[in-house]
């Protein structure tokens, strides 16, 4: 037992997993949003994806799109990369961690929805990507502002009470997970909403949304 | 904890079926009688079931029981007294229940239903707002703490109102008929649940119960305080016909309108964290 300093905000401390000097906790909320990580993990495992039906305007015609089973491999792969990296920011005790693995889901969701050929889904990809590569300076930056002035990146130590975290390095915090995926930035994800594949295209919607929860918890919690 | 679960299920059909009714008197209808949505969700659970040749069949099911196990989970943290910071996860995760429904079956109606719900992303961020402001007044984000600072100081309602306006417009978008209901509107025949019918109809109406029940129940915990149940569902009740009344005198608002109001009233509930944050040091 670590006796984790904010049971008030989170919950108790419920079980630690100890690699070296990174200290993962899962308190009901971390378990929480671990857990739900998990079963979206897996549900794009064992998924296969939906066939869109499109109606072609103007008449009573519809048609199916076909499934590319190439795409298909590639984008369950970035999917399970990103539950992956999910998994590790919903329980990791270090702020640095945290800030790696919230980039690596900005990385993997750009991924997903890159592998889709078609022009307006590419477009957004793209403009999700810049907002993700600009959105990392503020939010390693905060991690940085974080070092600098307490000297630690661990949870434990900062959710203590014995260090006061300057106000701008929460919000650089807050502002890099936003534009990791978060809303504001949603608007682009509407035109992902375009591209094949539910389960994968969900794990988007899915990371960034456990991303802002977790987000939430620390800069509560510091 | 079973037993409350059918008795908050059978409670949150009886609401939505009063839900109903009380718009249809405001607007001169006779309207549907009240355990209507419990008959609806009965003779669901008996109609013919199948999956869309088109779905993603998987994500289409499981989607379904993701919806119940998160709402009895929201449910079991209310009556533990656990951290109104899970609730706020739970409510977030409801979005994705949203999102999965619409984009599992292939159907262009769902597709349309599920980009409404993301674009209207702005209808959770009120609910953050509660929950910090509650942090300001009681220092504490379990239920269990909080309801024991009401006894002591009077319920939270007077003294963080703007928060639980907040509340009530986080509960009134997620009600149906309301002005923000833009991911079931008709003219997308029935949104993101269009391609749900038979036992999966009928299991979203149990878990779309169980959501009622458990968002006006935190309603009443968090900002009157811990009361006896008689009187809780009473106020429950109240509070329910308030947001009837609001939903029958609005129409639908266009998805754009939905997120600019959702936006506007964010930004200034944040102006409200942010002088909270200044008067209480």
């Amino acid at each position: 037992m670590f006796n984790l300093p904010t049971p008030h905000i989170g919950g108790p401390e419920l079980f630690v997993l100890e690699f070296g000097d990174i200290v993962a906790y899962f308190s009901p909320y971390t378990a929480l949003l671990f857990a739900f990580a998990v079963l979206f993990t897996v549900l794009v495992i064992v998924s296969r994806p939906e066939r869109q039906v499109d109606i072609a305007f103007g008449g009573d015609a519809y048609y199916t799109k076909e499934v590319d089973p190439d795409l298909l491999r590639f984008q369950r792969f970035m999917a399970i990369a990103c539950g992956l990296a999910t998994l590790g920011a919903m329980v990791t005790g270090d702020v640095f961690n945290f800030t790696l693995f919230a980039s690596m889901i900005g990385i993997t969701n750009i991924g997903i929805v890159a592998a889709y050929r078609n022009r307006h889904v590419l477009n957004a990809a793209f403009q999700y990507g810049i907002v993700a590569m600009l959105a990392t300076v503020p939010l390693f930056g905060g991690a940085a502002i974080i070092l600098s002035s307490t000297g630690t990146l661990s949870m434990w130590e900062l959710f203590g009470g014995a260090v006061a975290v300057p106000l701008i390095a929460k919000a650089f915090l807050v502002l890099g997970v936003m534009g990791e995926g978060m809303a504001p930035f949603y608007i682009a994800k509407a035109e992902i909403t375009r591209a094949q594949g539910a389960p994968f295209i969900l794990m988007v919607h899915v990371s960034s949304l456990l991303l802002f929860l977790r987000v939430m918890e620390i800069v509560i919690s510091m | 904890m079973i037993e409350y679960l059918l008795f908050a299920t059978f409670i949150g059909l009886l609401f939505h079926g009063i839900h109903r009714k009380v718009i249809a008197r405001v607007q001169g209808r006779p309207g549907p009688p009240i355990w209507q949505e419990i008959l609806h969700a009965l003779k669901f659970s008996f109609k013919e079931t199948w999956i869309p040749k088109t779905a993603s069949r998987a994500l289409f099911v499981g989607i379904v029981f993701v919806a119940i196990a998160i709402w009895s989970g929201a449910l079991f943290i209310l009556l533990t007294g656990g951290s109104i910071l899970l609730l706020f996860a739970i409510y977030l995760l409801h979005k994705i229940v949203e999102h999965g429904m619409g984009l599992s079956t292939g159907s262009p109606y769902t597709k349309f239903g599920a980009i409404r719900s993301v674009i209207s992303a702005a209808s959770e961020l009120p609910l953050l707002v509660t929950v910090v402001a509650i942090y300001f007044f009681t220092g504490s984000l379990s239920i269990a703490e909080i309801t024991a600072y009401q006894e002591m100081n009077g319920p939270l309602l007077i003294v963080a109102f703007p928060a639980a306006v907040a509340m009530y417009l986080v509960i009134l978008s997620k009600m149906h008929y309301g002005p923000f209901s833009i991911i079931e509107a008709k003219e997308i025949v029935s949104g993101n649940m269009t391609e749900h019918f038979g036992v999966w109809r009928a299991a979203l109406e149990v878990a779309y119960a169980l959501k009622t029940y458990v968002l006006l129940y935190a309603f009443v915990l968090i900002f009157i305080g811990a009361l006896p149940l008689w009187l809780t569902l009473i106020l429950m009740l109240l509070l329910l016909i308030s947001l009837s009344f609001v939903c029958a005198v609005t129409p639908m608002l266009s998805p754009y309108d939905t997120v600019t109001i959702q936006s506007l009233v964010t930004g200034a509930l944040v102006i409200y964290i942010v002088i909270l944050a200044v008067v209480m040091g």
